[in-house]
């Protein structure tokens, strides 16, 4: 008896000039109920001094970047000379190693706009809420991204090196309607190559984000792997040569 | 805060007050009122989480985007003071900044490379974004944005590309508007579309300038206001939906 009263007494003591009570116990949904301790902190200053940091930075880079690399200009444009080879910027030249493989509808409108489609539809087609703030979501979204990235990397590069030895093109010329040498079968190649890691996860059970964290890598090493053999790979007629070999001139980093 | 009798009156002065609604940010309340009366600051939320300021979460590529957006912006107009979109002026224009402008060929670097580095962080970004799981709900209409403001920047760097008029931009903008006309049904109309003709040409120039000064950096102004804006209505960073693992 007397302990309880020793603990009203400390609960609420008297005469004391502070005034708080406890208004309510709760147990359920309240907001704050479950979430634990608030781990923030006042964006002032904090945030502001990351931004601060990183501006500074930034632009210090590109400072002394601009100190060192000059801009290039050309000879002024002249419609009657074309310039060998002629390349798109380096965000482009991806595309530009793909014209190279096939039609160029195929490769330069319906490629690109399934690839927008895919990435406008992607959260829609993705939209449970789990493992959102994770980076690669779980361990095995890791394995699967590196795995990926790895098969994208040795299939497209495959198919870049055997076209170009033997060119389909070329070869099915007069054997076959052009349009199976520039439609039917690069279309079937890459559709297959994208399509197996997603049906070797769908046979695993895997969910649908991993699906999805295969077929982004599958987008992002292919575009890697085409810049980087457009970019560097390719010199005078947009042939193909290796780094090591380019002819005089073609220095792929001149026009950069 | 021990602060010095000049610096008292002056903050406390009828014109610094009609500036700053709030006083010195060392209390929770005036580092709250900090963040919210002032316009540039108010994209930001007034507290954060500790997990959203890791820097191995975002890597910072959100801001290094919009940075690099500011640092062409800034030094954009200062070419603009120069360079003539007109095929006889724009190449000789381009020799003059490099040549004879103080710091042209310096601010034309710096123009340069802030483009290049700005399309590769933003490529960053929108992987940083996906890998993370933050196009989730509730953030999907922002991913789409963030997919519209890739293809605008896209857009300003290629359109920027052909503007010094040299061999290089000439035939890049020529093979890149090429793929354009390989488009079913619309694809001769589009091309004519950006070319204003059938080549490259006086009409190209001004069309790709118009596009590269007004009407691209005016939707991503827009568009990245937008962004920034959601990111704060949807509740941060994702990384706030993580669970607690520290």
């Amino acid at each position: 008896m007397t302990n309880e009263l020793s603990a009203n007494e400390e609960i609420f003591p008297k005469g004391t000039n502070k005034s708080y009570a406890i208004v309510e116990l709760v147990r359920g949904d309240g907001p704050m109920v479950g979430k634990g301790p608030e781990k923030t902190v006042f964006s002032f200053p904090v945030v502001l001094l990351w931004e601060v940091l990183l501006l500074l930075g930034v632009t210090l880079a590109l400072f002394l970047f601009s100190l060192i690399k000059q801009a290039p200009l050309d000879a002024i444009a002249n419609p009657q000379v074309t310039t060998d080879p002629a390349k798109a910027p380096w965000y482009f030249v991806g595309l530009q190693e793909l014209l190279e493989h096939m039609h160029p509808t195929l490769a330069g409108i319906i490629i690109p706009g399934i690839l927008v489609l895919f990435l406008v539809s992607l959260p829609y087609l993705d939209h449970s809420r789990t493992h959102a703030g994770v980076w690669f979501s779980t361990r095995r979204g890791k394995r699967i991204t590196v795995w990926t990235a790895l098969y994208t990397a040795i299939a497209m590069i495959a198919f870049i090196a055997l076209d170009n030895a033997f060119s389909m093109r070329e070869s099915l010329r007069g054997v076959a309607p052009p349009w199976v040498a520039q439609w039917l079968l690069p279309a079937l190649i890459l559709a297959v190559i994208v399509l197996i890691p997603v049906v070797v996860l769908r046979r695993k059970g895997a969910s649908t984000r991993e699906v999805m964290i295969a077929l982004f890598t599958v987008m992002l090493a292919s575009a890697v792997v085409l810049t980087i053999s457009g970019f560097l790979f390719r010199g005078p007629g947009f042939e193909m040569f290796p780094p090591w070999n380019m002819p005089d001139g073609y220095n792929p980093w001149n026009d950069f | 805060m021990a602060q010095s009798k000049p610096i008292e009156r002056l903050t406390q002065s009828r014109v610094w007050r009609s500036f700053f609604r709030h006083g010195w940010p060392d209390n929770p309340l005036d580092r709250s009122l900090t963040m919210t009366s002032n316009i540039f600051f108010h994209l930001h939320p007034v507290k954060v989480s500790r997990k959203s300021l890791r820097w191995n979460y975002s890597f910072g590529l959100g801001i290094m985007a919009a940075i690099l957006y500011g640092v062409l912006v800034f030094t954009g107009i200062l070419l603009m003071f120069y360079y003539v979109p007109s095929v006889e002026r724009a190449y000789p224009t381009m020799k003059e900044i490099q040549l004879s402008v103080p710091l042209g060929q310096f601010t034309r670097n710096m123009h340069r490379w802030a483009a290049h580095a700005m399309v590769l962080v933003v490529i960053l970004h929108m992987a940083r974004v996906f890998y993370t799981g933050a196009y989730k709900p509730p953030r999907e209409f922002n991913w789409v944005i963030g997919v519209i403001l890739l293809l605008l920047t896209l857009g300003a760097s290629f359109t920027g590309y052909l503007l010094p008029w040299d061999q290089l931009s000439y035939w890049a903008i020529t093979v890149g508007t090429n793929i354009a006309g390989y488009a079913p049904v619309a694809g001769p109309v589009m091309r004519e579309l950006l070319l204003g003709g059938t080549e490259v040409s006086q009409n190209t120039l001004i069309r790709f300038y118009t596009l590269h000064i007004a009407l691209l950096p005016a939707s991503l102004v827009l568009l990245i206001s937008v962004h920034f804006w959601r990111v704060r209505k949807d509740g941060g960073l994702a990384a706030n939906e993580a669970p607690d693992a520290e």
